[in-house]
């Protein structure tokens, strides 16, 4: 946690509006606390200490496509996994230091829309980027069914 | 309290361009120093050699990286997480690092960059008559 550091000087402070010549003791206090917030949560959001990573989802007519942002990741570490209509991606980032490196697990399940072949579910890793090929199963493939009404 | 306004771009790792029309977004970093040198790390995934931009003046090292892959004709998106914008990082370093002897490489959408330091601010010992 960033220790709220005080300004002498607050900058930008608000004067009240009754006019009176010297700013309310409190007003720099205000941009310190905006400025702890700001730099609060964008702590929370660094991806090397999260562990989910964006995935995006798309279709055509015979598959199904999962994409996953791994950058840093060794193919052996990455596990791929379809149980049940959910695929679950597992991944190690490995970061190497001079004290011996630290590795950080990361893994994410998507349920998948369609019923597919979970045995021809093929995946390819290039740039940094996972993309899972499913195949659909034939009744899930889009189908014109004429139905005659009576 | 207009700080509190502002809360959109951490989570958005905007950078404010005001000059350039496209939207970028700041890829996540790591600047690690040594003796000799800064390190720098980036994640920029889905980016390859030929989307890879590093720029060097007055001063400011600029990095852009832009994701070559395009969904095939075909194909429909039923969800994004993933940006589609362009990552800009940039900083400027004064003309402390030798900007001639910086190396770097990109793999597996990892940009790993050595900086290495100018001469001048490297430390030296000065001898006393």
């Amino acid at each position: 946690m960033r220790s709220l550091i005080r300004y002498t000087h607050p900058r930008g402070s608000l004067l009240p509006a009754f006019g009176f010549s010297s700013p309310v003791p409190w007003t720099g206090l205000e941009n310190d606390i905006d400025r702890w917030f700001e730099s609060t949560l964008s702590d929370f959001l660094s991806p090397a200490l999260e562990n989910r990573f964006p995935v995006d989802l798309y279709e055509d007519k015979d598959h199904t496509y999962v994409r996953a942002d791994l950058p840093g990741v060794d193919r052996q570490d990455i596990n791929v996994e379809m149980v049940n209509g959910y695929l679950t991606i597992g991944a190690t980032r490995k970061a190497k230091g001079p004290e011996g490196g630290e590795s950080f697990a990361l893994s994410r399940s998507v349920a998948i829309p369609e019923d597919v072949h979970a045995d021809k579910v093929s995946a390819a890793y290039e740039n940094g980027v996972l993309t899972v090929t499913l195949p659909k199963k034939e009744e899930a493939k889009p189908r014109k069914v004429t139905v005659e009404v009576k | 309290m207009s700080r509190l306004q502002n809360l959109v771009s951490p989570f958005a790792r905007r950078s404010p361009a005001p000059d350039t029309a496209e939207a970028t977004v700041r890829p996540w970093f790591e600047l690690k120093e040594t003796p000799e040198a800064w390190g720098l790390t980036v994640y920029l995934p889905g980016v390859a050699k030929d989307g890879l931009e590093i720029t060097a003046e007055e001063g400011r090292i600029t990095v852009r990286g832009r994701r070559q892959w395009k969904a095939p004709a075909g194909w429909t998106a039923l969800y994004r997480e993933s940006p589609e914008a362009a990552y800009e990082l940039s900083f400027s370093h004064d003309n402390t690092i030798d900007v001639g002897k910086i190396h770097a490489e990109l793999v597996d959408g990892v940009l790993r960059a050595s900086l290495p330091k100018a001469e001048a601010i490297k430390p030296r010992k000065i001898a006393v008559n």
